[in-house]
């Protein structure tokens, strides 16, 4: 329990490391003692013991003359308590993350069910997202699912996976989704970047936000609080996205470039950091998946065809509508998209 | 069954490398992979000590437990080994071992570290015993002839004691108690969860 | 795609099963603890026990199936400690290489070199073959056209400037058989400029140590320090020059609670294990010795028995000692006074005690006075004779004491019978060639039994004015088989002569930095690279530091077309045109000598050392019953060897049928002489000015002389009426040896041997039982004094300790005091004012390129650096790793190196290893190699900065105290 103890503030150490700094501080065992003061120098006595450099530190590093420097740090037992965080919190932390919401998901999609057009279809429709950002966001939205799925992999599929696939096919198959983790990595960071600079203009948060979270969103019941072209959830995501984007990519740089200027203490923390981070992002993002998909009529068009129906705008985005039509960019008439109804 | 450990008396290790190069030679470890290596602490300084370091064949191994494709594995004689066509070169055996056993192919690595490699106390691996194939992946088994690791079996200076550790630990306790200090049997703690007992 | 192997067997249980079958069953306990390799405190017994049960060795890529394994041993080339290898041979390949768990000296163990020595001989780093530098590139040429090139070119030299023209410079890597055979070789040629790295390692120490009693070697054994109960290391860092005799060095300490004492300007690594550490400054042997016997003569700790009966000159260094109170020793040396007492304390009563060194005391312009005051410390504690005290000298490369005893040398012929007349006659009766013929040879009888140049100073001979070089011309061609050129001092003098000489000739396994250098010094022609083969492709014996001879077998052929150094110098004495009268009794096979007859004509000459009982038969039946001798006294105790010494260590007296068991101690007078007794020898006379030069009332156990005696000659035998002892064929060649003067045949030139037995037959050494010299009157400073380094940051001190005055010595002058006036005139110590001294690295040997070329040593030490105190470090900006610029008091050396910033050294105080090469003055010289045979590992060469400096008895350099200055790069 105290590794696992040990684990959680190592977790709450690497949080605060966030940023990342990369820098490292080598910590030198030649630290610079005077010679004793005494004429008798007696190397024998004086030998340095293993405990006692425990005691003062928490690894022990001397030493070496090979160039790989990782190589000077003698002992670290430091790596039995990410072994735990590894094998024991993290798994927990994932499971009741990514469980958890998919129980609050169901629970909600059978007690509210989708969210409908009130209003109906009106036939007209208004561009929500142009091609460039339809593509940005679904680049992303690949990478990211893919990452996900082979980072979920390294934690959960020897448990999950290999008792199905068998431990051959288990291992092939984690090997080419550890390359597929790392090299859509580049892709997810630019999708995340352009993300950040494509919509960073409509997420500052204002005081519509304070008032649409007032009233719940208008999930619950069947308000509709006025909206910008980013409701306040909306912008949460949004926020989410760039910083546990740019967390996960940080930290999954620190892991791909391993010890570049980092040494094992670091590593540990940008594991750590990356493995929690993203597993919170996942949840996060399933709750997305749902409500721009089976949780709200209308909405899965926006992201699909780039267009949405200008009541599903009245309602959910009153105050971007008013923009839009100020600004003359609705069509008049726009009859390819009669609906059916 | 014996129990196989390592142990270095740093009150013998004078940082003279033999071990480092015996396993080079012996299994023809390629430049820049270190199966083992010395670590010199307080160097310079009166109270310096050397200890000669490689995989400890954890009890409870860190790296077989953190390993996401599970190819490390424990022989009956406790030598931790692991199979290379497993082995997926994710790096996560070097962020859980104590010891900095693992090493990889490619250091400055993008993408694949590699497979990894690692001390197999001359036990060879996965592949059969004394076949080509074993010697190419992992070395000599040296184990399977009755023979111990041939870093400690040329250990200049008697540092390195290898072999079942209920052995090893009694060598070194006389040592101890013949010549009253010690500077502890390092990493002893850390890879068996125990110290070595006093006799 | 994702498939595969799936019908792989479940690999966890595989071990296990064999283990059921064979594998690990068989580890039993014993074998166990003997493979953990184990004699530990209360297991040591157990070390000893028979490898039981071992399968058939089989390591390293698995031989062809089929194949057959062959074990071969040979003995470790990377210094004197005399690690047995034992190699796995499959089809003529070099597979593996076991522990030589067999052997008493390395018992399994070896060092980061002698574990990777299997390299050695596979390196695609190597001279392939023969390459000669025409135009400035290096073009592979024939072994015909090179043999012949050479030789044609060095007769031209001779032609115009006679046979001293041309340097004959040997190794210590040769086996006995090839160092005996260059010297022999230089002998044939007609010069006594034949030298090898013993000039560089413990000329000082045989030449110190020789006169003070007698023979210039270990007196003890390495296994012996395990009896030692004061262990003091002055100049010694076995840790890293010798590391497998500091597994019998810390058993020693841990079995008998020893006292470890370590005196070095380095916190070393034997530092670091040892019970004091005494930090002194370079070059200040003198006065911390001095200082130490202060204390003792003022304590009465000294061994008054002894020194009445066994040692000559005591009074007259009492009034030495007495210059030295402590004050005046901390003034000179940095030690504190009371440290010195405690050491003194230890050392004195704390016994039996060994004083060990190396070169930290013999690489000085004060080599053989710091020696010498080494062994009078020993002899005034009465440390000398017995198990656990003695000289311990360890010495440097693989054969250097066999090569120096074997005379590859300036001062001697084989075995230390001089230069004069009367030792070219015995030589002469030895080859069976005529000694006029040799006169012939040389261009005087003078010049024939005047000492050759030393190799330190190879480049001042070939530089100097023709009127300054005492030999008829200057050296013009450098015949080089197995030395390396950046272990000598002075580099960028040599630099100036490399490009003076008409012809280079490198005989070597690889390049190595004569290759590199001499392309910088701008040769563009006149150079050639030949390639040796090393001693794991050829067979012979080589003497270990504790004077045990050992055979090593070949392991495999000679790689590429390299050649067997014995059969080079045949082909060279072939062309030469004295092929005949050299190898009269040497059996020549395919142009390839035979190394046993080689030794039977050594064992035939060499009485004067008493190598003329290890028979090659007899080492060879060593080397395959290793594991009856004895761990700690050498001997053993059962098998077919019974009652020998291991590797017969000389003296082994008589004929190799007398069976004379070696002499693991020198000088043990408790012990009978056939069981390996001594006493010092008499070699200096029997009196000087009234004073006994001859023990009193010591002698050697059941000696029928109960008291001092001269060495044996036959008229001795005759007053004592012992000569009816001698066998008529003893006798009759004895007469014919003496003609009208047989009286005057000694010990030492009766070819039969029969004097020897005779004397031994009564219990007495061969060479009589004299006293040990204090006062060893005929070398320079007879009684050591202090001498401040020829660059010395002290110069207060130098009016007081000035240098010698110059004197032409070895055919050249040295001129070590102007030089030092002038330092100090113009205050070159305010311009550089750091201590610079220079060291070993366990990872490399030598000059290195050998071992720089072995990628499994190499990868360990990367960078040639320099070791700078942290204070020294931070007034000069020098961070940890950075470059930095060195530079030097002569000739405005440089050399670019990382900075090692370390308590290591103390302040004033830089260290920098001597291995490196390939750099000069910051540029990498690896272009200037012939394609292919760089080593992987370039650096600069410590010796860029050392400066002049040379001991008077030996022509020794100074590398370990000069001047520098560190600067950021």
């Amino acid at each position: 329990m105290s590794s696992l103890a040990a684990a959680i503030r190592n977790i709450a150490g690497a949080c605060v490391l966030a940023g990342l700094t990369m820098l490292s501080s080598p910590i030198s065992a030649q630290e610079q003692t005077q010679q004793p003061a005494t004429t008798i120098i007696n190397p024998t006595a004086q030998g340095v013991t293993e405990q006692q450099l425990l005691q003062q530190e928490p690894r022990i590093t001397g030493r070496i003359i090979i160039p790989d420097k990782r190589a000077a740090v003698l002992i670290q037992p430091a790596g039995r308590e990410w072994r735990a965080f590894h094998e024991i919190a993290l798994r927990w932390i994932a499971a009741i993350a990514i469980l958890g919401m998919l129980v609050i998901l169901v629970a909600f999609y059978l007690t509210r069910g989708m969210v409908r057009l009130e209003s109906g279809r009106s036939g007209r429709t208004i561009v929500r997202f142009n091609a460039f950002e339809r593509f940005v966001h679904w680049m992303t939205a690949t990478c990211f699912i893919i990452l996900g799925l082979t980072g979920l992999n390294i934690t959960f599929g020897k448990k999950l996976l290999m008792p199905l696939m068998g431990h051959d096919a288990f291992s092939t198959w984690s090997e080419w989704a550890k390359y597929a983790h790392n090299y859509l990595s580049f892709p997810f960071t630019i999708g995340v970047v352009l993300i950040f600079l494509m919509w960073l203009g409509g997420n500052i948060p204002n005081k519509t936000d304070v008032e649409w979270l007032k009233r719940g969103g208008g999930i619950v019941g069947h308000d509709h609080p006025p909206a910008d072209r980013f409701n306040a959830g909306q912008k949460a995501v949004y926020w989410i996205v760039v910083l546990g984007g740019a967390a996960v990519a940080i930290s999954g740089y620190v892991l791909i470039f391993p010890f570049y200027g980092t040494d094992i203490g670091n590593m540990h923390a940008a594991h750590m950091v990356h493995s929690i981070v993203a597993v919170l992002f996942f949840a996060v993002m399933l709750a997305h998946i749902y409500i721009g998909t089976i949780g709200m009529q209308g909405a899965f068009e926006a992201m699909g065809k780039g267009t949405v129906d200008v009541n599903w705008a009245k309602e959910h985005h009153s105050l971007w509508l008013e923009k839009e039509v100020k600004a003359d960019k609705l069509p008049e008439q726009d009859l390819r998209s009669t609906p059916a109804e | 069954m014996a129990r196989m450990k390592f142990l270095c008396d740093a009150e013998r290790c004078i940082e003279c490398n033999a071990c480092v190069t015996a396993c080079k030679n012996e299994h023809e470890v390629p430049w820049g992979i270190n199966r083992r290596r010395v670590v010199t602490i307080n160097d310079g300084l009166p109270g310096e000590r050397s200890v000669s370091m490689a995989c400890m064949h954890c009890t409870d191994a860190p790296c077989m437990a953190v390993c996401p494709v599970n190819c490390i594995y424990t022989t009956d004689d406790g030598v931790v080994l692991h199979d290379k066509d497993q082995c997926i070169g994710c790096g996560y055996c070097f962020y859980a071992c104590p010891f900095g056993a693992p090493q990889y192919p490619r250091l400055g690595n993008f993408g694949s570290r590699g497979k990894m490699d690692k001390c197999t106390y001359c036990a060879g691996g996965p592949e059969p015993t004394g076949s080509k194939e074993e010697y190419e992946k992992y070395g000599a088994n040296r184990l399977a002839e009755g023979k111990l690791p041939l870093c400690a079996e040329m250990c200049a200076t008697k540092s390195l004691l290898a072999g079942d550790g209920e052995v090893i630990e009694q060598i070194f306790r006389e040592r101890v108690d013949q010549r009253g200090y010690s500077s502890g049997a390092w990493g002893w703690k850390t890879a068996y969860g125990e110290e070595v007992s006093k006799s | 795609m994702l498939i595969k192997r799936s019908d792989r067997p479940v690999r966890q249980t595989h071990l296990a099963a064999f283990a059921e079958g064979q594998g690990l069953a068989r580890l039993d306990r014993r074998s166990f603890l003997r493979r953990s390799g184990l004699a530990a405190a209360g297991l040591a017994t157990i070390g000893a026990l028979p490898l039981a049960n071992m399968r058939k060795a089989r390591a390293g890529p698995p031989p062809a199936p089929g194949a057959t394994v062959e074990i071969r041993k040979n003995v470790c080339t990377h210094c004197a400690v005399g690690c047995t290898v034992t190699a796995e041979v499959s089809n003529g390949v070099w597979i593996g290489q076991e522990p030589s768990f067999d052997s008493p000296i390395n018992r399994g163990s070896h060092c980061a070199k002698g574990a990777s020595v299997r390299e050695l001989v596979h390196s695609d780093r190597r001279l392939k073959y023969p390459l000669k530098m025409v135009n400035g590139e290096w073009q592979r040429a024939s072994w015909d056209e090179a043999i012949s090139a050479i030789c044609d070119k060095i007769m031209q030299i001779r032609g115009t400037s006679g046979p001293d023209s041309v340097y004959w410079l040997g190794s210590a890597k040769f086996t006995n058989e090839g160092a005996y055979l260059f010297r022999k070789l230089g002998a044939f040629w007609g010069t006594n400029n034949t030298d090898h790295q013993a000039r560089i390692c413990h000329s000082t120490t045989v030449t110190g140590v020789a006169n003070t009693w007698g023979y210039g070697a270990m007196t003890n054994s390495i296994n012996d320090m395990r009896n030692a109960k004061t262990l003091l290391y002055v100049g010694s860092n076995a840790a890293e020059a010798h590391p497998v005799a500091m597994q019998h060095m810390l058993e020693g300490k841990e079995l008998n609670n020893a006292n470890m004492i370590v005196v070095d300007p380095r916190m070393t690594r034997t530092a670091a294990h040892a019970t004091d550490y005494v930090r002194l400054r370079p070059g200040t042997d003198i006065p911390f010795l001095y200082g130490l016997m202060w204390h003792i003569v003022k304590n009465g700790w000294e061994d008054k028995e002894f020194i009445q009966s066994r040692v000559y000159g005591y009074d007259d260094v009492l009034k030495e000692i007495e210059k030295w109170p402590p004050d005046e020793v901390e003034r000179v040396t940095g030690v504190p006074g009371a440290q010195v007492e405690h050491i003194a304390r230890l050392f004195a009563t704390e016994k039996p005690a060994t004083l060990i060194w190396c070169m930290g005391q013999t690489q000085h312009t004060v080599g053989t006075a710091n020696v010498r005051t080494s062994c009078i410390l020993l002899l005034l504690t009465g440390n000398v004779g017995k198990p656990g005290t003695g000289a311990n000298i360890l010495r440097g490369h693989d054969n250097v004491q066999g090569a120096t005893d074997v005379g590859l040398d300036i001062v001697t012929l084989p075995f230390y019978y001089g230069l004069k007349d009367t030792a070219w006659k015995h030589w002469s009766r030895v080859w069976q060639v005529d000694y006029d013929w040799f006169v012939s040879r040389f261009d005087s009888k003078e010049i024939m039994e005047a000492p050759g140049i030393p190799l330190t100073r190879w480049f001042d001979a070939v530089l100097l004015p023709k009127d300054q070089v005492h030999q008829k011309d200057n050296v013009r061609a450098m015949f080089v088989q197995g030395h390396a050129s950046n272990s000598i001092t002075r580099i960028p003098e040599s630099l100036k002569a490399l490009a003076k000489l008409d012809l280079l000739v490198v005989v070597d396994p690889h390049p190595t930095t004569w290759a590199s250098l001499s392309v910088k010094a701008g040769r563009k022609d006149g150079t050639w690279l030949l390639p040796a083969c090393t001693q794991f492709e050829a067979k012979g014996s080589r003497v270990a530091s504790n004077r045990s001879l050992q055979w090593g077998e070949q392991i495999v052929k000679p790689s590429f077309e390299a050649k067997d150094d014995l059969e080079i110098m045949y082909l060279v004495a072939q062309r030469l045109g004295f092929a005949d009268k050299m190898f009269k009794n040497i059996k020549v096979e395919n142009n390839l000598p035979e190394a046993e007859d080689i030794l039977r004509e050594m064992n035939r000459g060499s009485w004067s050392t008493g190598y003329c009982g290890q028979s090659p038969e007899r080492l060879k039946l060593h080397m395959a019953n290793q594991k009856d001798f004895d761990l700690v006294t050498l001997r053993a105790t059962s098998g077919p060897a019974k009652g020998d010494y291991y590797g017969l260590p000389w003296p082994c007296w008589g004929k190799p049928e007398l069976k004379h068991p070696g002499t693991a101690l020198l000088y043990n007078t408790n012990l009978h002489v056939m069981d390996g007794g001594g006493t010092f020898r008499a070699r200096f006379g029997v009196e000087r000015d009234g004073v006994n030069l001859l023990a009193s009332g010591s002698y050697s156990l059941g000696s029928e002389i109960q008291d001092g005696y001269p060495e044996f000659t036959y008229g001795v035998l005759k007053k004592l009426g012992w000569d009816h002892d001698l066998a008529p064929d003893e006798l009759a060649t004895i007469q014919q040896i003496g003609g009208d003067k047989a009286d005057a045949v000694s010990w030492s030139t009766d070819l039969s041997g029969g004097i020897q037995r005779v004397a031994m037959k009564h219990g007495c050494l061969p060479y009589g039982n004299a006293r040990a010299r204090m006062n060893a009157f005929g070398v320079p400073d007879p009684i050591p004094v202090h001498r401040e380094p020829i660059y010395t940051p002290r110069v207060d001190l130098v009016a007081k300790y000035p240098t010698r005055q110059d004197e032409v010595q070895f055919r050249l002058p040295n001129i070590g005091f102007s030089v030092q006036k002038s330092a100090v005139d113009r205050q070159v110590a305010k311009q550089f004012p750091l201590i610079l001294t220079s060291g070993r690295l366990v990872e490399f040997e030598g000059g290195g390129e050998e071992t720089r070329s072995n990628p499994w040593l190499a990868e360990l030490q990367q960078n040639m650096f320099i070791e700078i105190n942290p204070a020294d470090a931070g007034e000069r900006g020098i961070v940890n790793g950075a470059w930095v610029w060195v530079t030097g008091a002569e000739n405005s050396s440089k050399a670019k190196v990382r900075a090692l910033v370390t308590e290591r050294v103390g302040k004033g105080v830089a260290w920098m290893p001597f291995h490196f090469g390939g750099w000069f003055g910051g540029e990498d010289l690896r272009p200037n190699y012939p394609e292919g045979a760089d080593p992987i590992v370039l650096g600069e060469s410590a010796n860029t900065m050392t400066t002049y400096g040379y001991d008077p008895a030996t022509g020794m350099q100074e590398p370990k105290a000069t001047l520098c200055q560190i600067a950021a790069a």
